[in-house]
Order: C-alpha cells, then structure tokens, then sequence
C-alpha cells in the first residue's frame, strides 16, 4: 500500500513538471526560433581542414566563412555567379593571379577583426602536409596566397584551367592565426580547437554534449546579416530509422535527406512537416571488376569481355529497381552523372533498354549457355555464377542487391550477395577482392575531380580498374577546355565512350529530400552542402511553438 | 582469507591482461581500416595513409602492442580516431549514462523481481502463480531489442506519451529548474530501463520463487507460525531475508553484463553509454577505444564476481573460501 | 496460398497436437508402472503445449516446400507488392522486398532451429568435455582450464561477436554455427566441472579406477552419463539462447546472410517498417518467442523430471 502511495506521488510530480519547458522568454520580430536539426552519427572535429565529413562540414560552415560560395545555379566555371562572403570583391590582376579584398566589417568571435594574414596562415595549414588534410589534393593548382596588405590577399595559380576561382574559394575556410599558430601542425587532427572551435560566421558555438546534442547560437551582429533563427541545435541519431521516428513524433525540426520511400511516407504523413526535394549529389552505380578477384595482373573471367557486361546491364530493369527502392525519388541517369550536374544529362547519352531477350541472345552469341540444367549459364566450365558486395551500413544498396540477384537469375545468372561491414567492403574494395560491388558517391559540385578519381585509369577510387586511354584523353580535354561549351562538348564524348566500354551499371541518382518543420520559412537549400544558407531561413514569430520560447 | 584475496588478484590480473592482447590483436587483425569517411565520398588513400602513420599504425604489430602496454602503465588510454580525442574523455562521458541506465534497470529488476518473486512464493501453485509464472516465462523469452522496438513504436510514436529515444531534451535550457530537468531525464530514462528491467525482472522473479519455496521450508519459518506471527510477516520479513543472498550475490555479476552488454538497448534507444560506444568503436575500427573498453569490461567482471564471492562468504557463514 | 496448402498447414498443427499427447499417453502407461521421470515430466503444466509448439515448428521447418507456396527469395513485384497486409493470398503479408512472409517464416525456422541446435551441441560438447576433464584431472589442468573460462566469461559475449564477425569479409552459415558455438561453452563447463567434482568421490567411480580403466575411458562410460541430466537441461536452454543471440547478431547487421531467411534478419530488415507494416517484424518475433518459451519450458519440466530434489523456479 506505501509502495503504490510512493509511486503514485512520483508520477504526479513527473507530470506536474513535465510540462514546464524553464524560463520562457516571449520572443518578438523576426529574430527568433530554435531550430532543432538531425544529424546521423557524430561529428569528429570542428576544425575544418582536418576533416570532410558532411555531417562537421554542415556544423563548421556555419562558425567559419570561406571567401566567397557558389551561386544557387551551382555553376563551378568561370568566377561569375558566386556569393561573396569574406571577400567583398576580386579581381584578376593577370591571367594567374587573383586578388581578393576582404571585408572590413568581418570580425572573429573573440572581437579581433579578419585580415589577410588569416588567408595566407589557412592556406598554409590546409597544404601543410603534417596536418593531413583531405582538401590539400584539391588546393594543389594553388601555388602560393600572399597577404598584400591587411585587407587585400593574392592567390598566384600554376597554370589556367575553368574553375581556378572555384578552387581558390570553395575547398579552405579561413581560420583565425592568432588563435592557432600556436598549436604545433602535427596535433591538428585532435586539437582542442576542433571541440571549442572560435570562427567568424553568422553561429558561435555555445555547448556540446558528446554524443547527445551540439547547440550553436546566432552572432546578432554577423556582418551580412543577423541570422534569423536564434539557436541551432543539432542532435545527433544512431541511424536513418530513429532519426526519422524523431522527426515524425515532432522531437525534431529538420533533417537533411530521407532517403527510403517508407520514410518519404512517414515524414508526408506527419502533420507538422513539409517536404522539400532538391537535386541529389549521390548515384549508385554496380561496378564490375574488370581485373581477377584477387589478382589484377589477369582480366576477369566474367567481366573481362565488355559483351558480358553490356548483357547484364540490359537485364536488369533499373527504371522498376528505382521505384521499388525510392519510390518517384530518384532517376536512372544515362551516365555516371548525379542530378547536381544537371547540364550534363544531356539528350544524346541514352539509357541502355531493359531487353532480357536480347540480354540472353548475346550470352548465347558468346557461348554461355545452362549445358547441366541447374539454371545457371555456363562456358568451357566456368559457371555465370559471382558475387555482389554491399555494405551493411547502406539499406538502398542492400535492397538492389536482392532485386538484381532474382532478375539476373531470370537470365541464367547467379549472384551470390556478400553484406560487408563499412570496413571491409572499403578494403575489399581498394584491394580489388571482389567480383561485383555497389559504389555510392557523393559528387562535388565540379565533376573534374569526381570523375577523374572514379573512372580515369589508375584513379585512386577506380577499384574496378577500368582503363581506357580514349576516355582519359577525353576527360582532360573537357577539365582543362577554355569555354563551357567546349567542356560540355568534351564530356559528352567522354560519357558515351565511357556507356559503350560498359564498366559498370549506373543503378540511380537520387533525389534529396529533406523535411523541414512548417513553421521555417524562406528555405534556400544548396544541393552541395544543404545547410550552406541556414542564416537567411526564417521562423515567423507568429508560429512560435514550445521549442523557440525556451530561453537558453 | 589473505592468501584467498592474492590469489584471487593475481588471478584477475592475468585474466584482464589476457583480455587486453586478445582484443588488441583481434581489432587490429579486422579487415578494414580506421579514418574512413562516413559517408560515400571518394577516398584518398594518401590522406588515410598519413593518418595512420600520424597515430602509429604503420608499425609492425608487436611494437604498437608493447607501445600500447607502455601508455597504459602511464595511465594513457590513448587518443580516439573517431571523436579526435583521448579515450579517457570519451568513457568519462558514456560510462555516467550507462551506470544511470545500469543501475535504474537493475533497480527495476530486483524491485520487481524480489517482489514478484516472495509473491509467487507466498501463493505457491495457486492460480496467481501460475498466471505471473506464465507471464514472466513469456517476458523471459522475448528479443530484448524486439521488446525495445514495440515499446518505442507504442509508447513514443504511436502515443507520444515519451520521447523516442536520446537521454535527455537537447532544447531545454540551463537555466530551466531541477524539477524541470529531473523530470524530462526520467522521461527520457523510463523506456530503456523498463526493457532492461523488465526482461531481467523475470528472471529475477523465477530464481526467488525457488529461494522462497526453500526458505519457507525451513524449519525457523514454522516456528514463526506457531509463535503466531502473521503470514505476511512471516514471508515478507523472516522469510525473504533468508531468500535474498542468491539475489544480492546476482547484482555484483550482473552489473558488468549490464554495463557493456546494453549494446541492443543502447542503439534502439539512441542512449550515448557505453555498449553503443563499443559498438561504434569497433564498426568504426577504432582501436584505442575497442581495447579500453575490453580492459573496463574485463575489470568489472572480474571485480563484480570477487565482490559477489565476498558478499556470499560474509552472508553465510557455512560458506568459507572457496577453492578458486 | 491455394486451398491445398492451408489443407497441409492444418495437417501439421493437428500432427503436432497429436504427437504432444500420445508423447503424454506413452509416458503415462509407463509412469503408472514405474512412477519414473517421464511421468512427471509431462505432467508438468504447459509441457504438452510446449511440446506440441516444438513439433510444430521442427515439422514446418523439415517439410518447408509443401506449406509455402513461394521460394523464400522469390520477389513477387518489386513495385506493387511491396509491404502488403495480411490476405488470403499472402496470409502473412509480404516484406519489403516483396516476398511472402508465411514462406519465409517456414523456410527461417530451418536456419533459425539449425543454427541454434548445432552451436548448441558444438558448445555443450566443448563443455562437457572440458568441465569433465578440469573436474576429474584437478589440480593444474583444472587450474589452466578454468582461467581460459574465467577469459571467456569475462567479455560479454555480444563484443566477442562482435569482434569475431569484424575478422571476416564472408560470413558463411558455418561459421556462424561455430562462432556461436565457440562462445557458448563457458558456463556449461563450470556447470559440468561441479558435477564431476562430487561424482569422482563416489564409490563407483573409485571401484572403476581400481579395475583399471584409463581416465577417459572412466569419464566416458561412468562420469559422463551421471551428469547427463543437468547438461541436458542446459542444452535446452542452450539452443534458446542462442536463437535470441543469432537474432541479436542479426538485428545489429552481422548474422545470417541474404537472402537466406532466418527470423533474427527478418526482423532486422522489418525494422524500418515497423510502424507501416509491423507483420514484417512482429511474425519473425513472435515464432522467436513460441520457441524460445517452449524450450524454457521444457528445460523446466525436464529438470523437475529429472532431479526431483531441485524445485523448478
């Protein structure tokens, strides 16, 4: 009878309590709301050239400023169409130089003002070798950045190429010397600064609960503007499910992408939500080992003959697998080609038919044909018969495993499926292990780098050693041409001889779609970085829910 | 007793040491390598070899080991590669999360269990114990992470009565009053506890039920009754004091499995402690973190079983030390 | 699923409640005359229908292809059948690969049941054999033998897994069976050493020593057989253990591999769907849950059974 008494009183405390969200401060005008944001995993630093992952890259973009962004066109060419940031203004002072003048306005967290010895102190730090920077390939047309005067800073290149201003400005934020010229290089990648980092953007960062939460609050007197939204809390899921149950139980406001069409559905199902699709950076493609599992000295016994490859291609109904595993959210695209780079789905790449007659007429042609009736084709007593390596950590990929190991077997194919923890399917994958994997990626804006590293011939993620001198030489010609039409021109004939060599079965170029509270107005999202324009997103004051009036 | 105590040291420091190596050589055996990226970008293997000669991964294998032994001895467990920090930081922050759901969940199980349990007992064969024996079977047997699943699904999404997961709510601010945060952490704390609790509970409940059946046997209890002292005394405070040895020498073996082996409800749940930490560590192949914890885990083990072998001795005096 | 199929689905239940009670009457005529532990093993409560679930599910699991009318991987239409509630065509809803559920429930209680019972009997053999030979030999053997289970149990068992699915690229059914059963033997040769322990003083033993038998050949025919009972009731919970860990490995993505069906990875892959289409994880659960109890009380009933001293909890 006391226990029942006790309990009862607990459980009236715990719902007298409950309710009462704190100190509430009635929040007036347009400078309002928290946002409560969900990231998936957990960032490892806050100190920009040590790390690229996307989830610290979103949180660190909004504390550092680069010089100057892309546009919302996304264009990587030329030096028109970008949003100044740092740099008020540039110039070419010759064909190889480009001379920025900061603004004067920009001060760092702790009072000091911006000048150009911080240009220079970043860029010798993201090129320094002992900081191991992921950025340092990128930087390397780059030959010196010189402070001329306090406001003025000069990027002198090695040679001109289309998107020198876009490499000048896109990969390097610009770090505070006088707070970490003190800490030795070599420490960079666990330095404390990388958990309380100072920076110059519109956010500051106010606590970070390991594992939990990380909350940012707005600098009222960021020099292009106060940012509208005055908290940005970001807290941090194991997975895509339970980040998805967060946002549809209303304990979340945002999340970046909801992949899978069941969470498409949930999330339209939700009252409170509103959904707002942009173009994807990722495709998926099934790349082919064209070298021995194991041995690339000798070609695959498989996939060493293009007919081969091009015949399992033509069995496998992608348009069918991309509305089964995204359900209207992605596209198969005619190439390599994720949806950001959307001038070069250009009409004369075609996507290879789903035609499993003719699939199976040229396996006959090249003699594989089931001579023991298992139903498996076979060929001087090589049985078509490999494996596909996914990883565990990727549901969409997994699930076009399953749908291409049953349609390959309506054709006399088996595929065994090998689900592969995150780090051995990227050794395997490095080491050439393995038969058959699905590869995602997630595209930069500019396809120079991308496609080089992919499908260039000894590229450091071409696992698949595919190598065809005719479309290097193509690649470079349309990275190096003068003008966008001569680019265009160049990478065009660089897909379609890259379609005719068939190294792969480009499977989908997703579409994003993020869920956003309703109440957040004025959303702008950048395909490449989806939080890039947080600052200029709005909550009206007259939609305030409990969430925006809890004064931190 | 003193020898029993050295032997009983030696004995588990060559448990823990053997614990260490094998989890050591074991992680780093793993296919794969720290440093990855998380998501699907492009990797750029002169940047992952140069972190891994940054933290010392490109020595031969018994150098980093007795490099390893070397910092430990110092008392350093090394820098994480996942949160770019020092080990010692990371457990700080995930074993305080793990002991509240550890111990709210243990709290859970032995309140319940010891209860139902004495209960059980107290109506022996009747049709109350026959149902709660039903049911405890039925909670015995259900997938800890299935039970976890449908609480969430029921509880958090369907009636929004509790937060879907996370330890507390990231929105409320410092200056809220403690009632406030106490309130929105035992929110946040009853759905994890519960499954743990719960599930643990049951078992708990069927080891009493025998304990009391046996203590009620004895001969002080039919003393009691003719003393005539009533029933419900005669269970409920002479009887179970008897009955609870087997419970309490239970918590100092359970507590390590609860603490490292929370992993299911930890990742449902989205609770920071320290099973999800190692589960993380090791998909991540985060070895510094890996071969701590084992170490921790290997401490608390062998720690909670001397502790329970010494409560068993100093309970019941039939019992001396045992040969070890 | 045709009308022959729900026919033979029928069968199969009756057959299981059929077998349960003539296990009851058999035992029952030869418990009059001797009142010996079968009697009073199925005497105990609930054993008949833990028995007849047992049965049930080892007859599914053994004439799969006559109760399901799909193969367990086929992909019926990856567009619009994906996820579909329970119906007379699908009695048990299909998944998210468009695969019925009721076949892969059927075809699931072969590797769920394999898996378990042969790491099972892989690790009660271990057990046994090492509880048995630290328990008889004494002395440093025991010593060195019960420091390696002191090492075993003193890792929880989900971070050895863990650990061990990290070292392999491929993970083959087999080596699932022996990963599970290589960390499940701890606790069963404590139990059996403790046995051993007090059956070595007793007369019988001393007697067969005396005549001359080598060691083994006594732990073999004389020691072994007298600790049969509680190792056969650990076994029965052995295999229920290791289905909720197979389940477990499963849920956390090292297990069974695709597309082979065992219960732990259909829910692991429902898991996304379980507020849209719950039948996808809740079946696989629930059949968890039936055999998992069944052996529990089963293990219960024959520990009753066999040792009359010891109340069952």
């Amino acid at each position: 009878m006391r226990i029942a008494t006790w309990v009862f009183l607990l459980f009236l405390t715990l719902g007298a309590t409950a309710s009462s969200g704190g100190g509430r401060v009635d929040c007036a005008g347009d400078y309002c709301g928290t946002l409560l944001i969900l990231g998936i995993g957990q960032p490892t630093s806050l100190l920009p050239p040590v790390t690229d992952q996307k989830l610290d890259s979103d949180i660190f973009d909004q504390i550092f400023l680069k010089l100057a962004d892309i546009g919302p066109a996304g264009s990587t060419l030329g030096d028109s169409g970008f949003e100044p940031l740092l740099a008020q203004r540039w110039r070419w002072a010759d064909p190889l130089t480009l001379v920025f003048s900061l603004d004067p306005r920009a001060r760092w967290q702790d009072g000091r003002p911006v000048r150009a010895r911080d240009v220079a102190f970043s860029f010798a730090a993201y090129t320094d070798s002992t900081v191991v920077s992921p950025y340092r390939a990128s930087l390397r047309h780059i030959a010196a950045v010189v402070a001329r005067d306090s406001l003025t800073v000069a990027f002198a290149f090695r040679d001109r190429y289309p998107e020198m201003f876009y490499d000048a400005v896109y990969h390097m934020r610009i770090l505070p010397e006088h707070l970490l010229s003190a800490v030795p290089r070599s420490q960079w990648t666990t330095a404390a600064f990388g958990r309380a980092p100072v920076g110059d953007g519109p956010y500051r960062l106010v606590a970070w609960k390991e594992g939990e939460s990380l909350e940012l609050a707005a600098d009222s007197t960021f020099f292009l503007g106060r940012p509208h939204i005055r908290r940005l809390i970001w807290r941090f899921a194991t997975d895509f499910s339970a980040a998805v149950t967060q946002l549809v139980a209303g304990e979340a406001d945002a999340l970046q992408v909801l992949l899978s069409p069941t969470n498409v559905a949930r999330a339209r199902a939700a009252a409170q939500l509103a959904l707002y699709p942009y173009s994807g950076t990722v495709y998926s493609y099934l790349g082919y080992n064209l070298r021995a599992n194991g041995d690339s000295t000798r070609p695959h016994p498989l996939f060493g003959d293009p007919d081969v490859r091009r015949a399992l291609i033509l069995a496998t109904d992608r348009a069918a697998m991309a509305q089964s595993v995204f359900a209207g959210t992605a596209k198969v695209p005619p190439a390599p080609i994720p949806q950001a780079w959307s001038w070069l789905w250009l009409p004369e790449l075609t996507v290879p038919p789903y035609d499993t007659l003719q699939a199976s007429r040229i396996l006959e042609r090249r003699g594989w044909r089931d001579t023991d009736g298992d139903g498996i084709r076979d060929h001087n007593g090589v049985r078509l018969s490999f494996h596909l390596m996914v990883p565990v950590t990727s549901g969409s990929r997994r699930m076009y495993a399953r749908l291409i190991q049953e349609q390959l077997r309506a054709i006399g194919a088996e595929v065994v499926i090998d689900e592969v923890d995150a780090g051995a399917f990227s050794e395997r994958s490095r080491a050439g292990t393995f038969d058959t994997a699905i590869q995602s990626w997630s595209a930069d804006p500019s396809p120079s780098s991308g496609v080089a590293q992919l499908w260039e011939t000894g590229g450091g993620s071409n696992y698949g050693h595919y190598a065809d001198p005719a479309f290097d030489s193509l690649v470079e010609r349309a990275v190096s041409a003068p003008d966008r039409a001569g680019a265009i021109d160049a990478w065009r004939r660089a897909f379609q001889t890259l379609n005719q060599d068939a190294p792969a079965i480009v499977l989908n170029a997703a579409d994003n779609v993020a869920a956003l509270h309703r109440r957040v107005t004025h959303v702008r999202i950048r395909p490449d970085a989806w939080a890039a324009l947080i600052r200029t997103w709005r909550i009206a004051p007259d939609q305030l829910i409990d969430r925006d009036r809890a004064e931190r | 007793m003193a020898t029993w105590l050295l032997r009983r040291l030696a004995a588990a420091l060559a448990i823990v040491f053997a614990v260490v190596t094998l989890s050591f050589i074991a992680i780093h055996l793993a296919p794969g390598t720290p440093f990855l990226p998380g998501d699907e970008r492009a990797v750029d293997p002169a940047v992952v070899a140069a972190l891994r000669a940054r933290f010392g991964l490109d020595q031969p294998l018994p150098v980093q080991f007795v490099r390893y032994l070397g910092a430990l001895g110092h008392g350093d467990l090394g820098l994480s590669f996942s949160q770019r920090r020092p080990v010692a930081q990371a457990l700080a922050d995930a074993v305080p999360n793990t002991l509240l759901l550890a111990g709210t969940a243990l709290a859970v199980d032995l309140l319940l269990g010891l209860t139902l349990g004495t209960y059980q007992a107290s109506r022996a064969r009747r049709r109350v114990d026959a149902a709660i024996r039903a049911a405890t079977l039925t909670l015995y047997s259900l997938p800890v992470f299935w039970l976890a699943l449908v609480l969430l699904l029921v509880f958090g999404e369907r009636l929004h009565w509790l937060p879907v997961g996370g330890i507390r709510d990231p929105v409320l601010s410092d200056s809220a009053p403690f009632a406030a945060h106490l309130a929105d952490r035992l929110r946040h704390l009853i759905l994890p506890a519960l499954t743990l609790g719960v599930v643990g509970a049951a078992g708990t409940a069927r080891y009493q039920r025998a304990a009391m059946l046996e203590a009620l046997n004895q001969e002080f209890v039919r003393a009691a009754r003719a003393k005539g002292l009533s029933e419900r005394r005669v269970v409920w405070l002479h009887a179970l004091r008897n009955a609870l040895l087997p419970a309490i020498t239970m918590v100092g073996l359970a507590l390590p499995f609860l603490l490292t082996g929370a992993v299911l409800v930890e990742t449902v749940f989205a609770w920071p402690g320290m099973g999800k930490l190692t589960a993380d560590a090791i998909a991540a192949r985060d070895y510094p973190v890996v071969t701590a914890t084992a170490l921790l885990a290997s401490v608390l083990v062998v720690t909670g079983s001397a502790l329970a072998d010494l409560l068993y001795m100093a309970a019941d005096p039939r019992v001396r030390a045992p040969d070890a | 699923m045709s009308g022959a199929r729900w026919f033979a689905v029928l069968a199969v239940i009756a057959w299981s409640a059929l077998a349960a009670l003539v296990l009851r009457q058999r035992f029952e005529r030869r418990g009059a005359d001797h009142r010996g532990p079968g009697r009073r093993f199925v005497r105990a409560r609930g054993t008949l229908i833990a028995v007849g679930i047992l049965v049930f599910f080892a007859t599914v699991a053994l004439v799969a292809p006559l109760l399901t009318p799909y193969r367990p991987s086929l992909q019926l239409d990856i567009v619009r059948l994906q996820n579909a509630p329970p119906s007379w065509g699908h009695p048990l809803g299909t998944d998210l690969y468009s695969r019925d559920t009721w076949s892969r429930i059927a075809y699931g209680a072969r590797v769920s049941l394999s898996v378990g019972t042969l790491a099972m009997l892989l690790a009660a053999t271990l057990g046994a054999l090492v509880g048995a030979a630290a328990g008889y030999f004494r002395r440093w053997t025991d010593a060195v033998l019960m420091r390696l289970v002191d090492v075993g149990l003193a890792i929880p068992r989900i971070f050895i897994l863990l650990v061990a699915a990290a070292l392999t690229t491929h993970l083959p059914l087999a080596t699932l069976v022996l990963m599970l059963g290589l960390t499940s033997w701890f606790a069963t040769s404590r139990l059996v050493r403790a046995e051993v322990l007090s059956i070595r003083e007793r007369d019988f033993v001393a007697s067969a020593r005396a005549l001359g038998g080598g060691a083994w050949r006594v732990i073999f025919r004389h020691v072994l057989p007298n600790v049969a009972a509680p190792l056969i009731v650990s076994m029965a919970l052995g295999i229920a253990q290791v289905m909720l860990l197979e389940a477990a490995l499963s849920f956390l993505g090292v297990g069974v591999q695709p597309p082979t069906p065992s219960w732990g990875n259909m829910i692991a892959e429902g898991r996304d769907q379980l507020a849209t289409a719950p039948w996808t994880t809740i079946f696989p659960g629930l059949a968890i849950v039936l055999v998992v109890m069944a052996l529990n009380t089963v293990a219960d009933a024959l520990r009753d059974a066999l040792d009359p001293r010891q109340e069952t909890p």
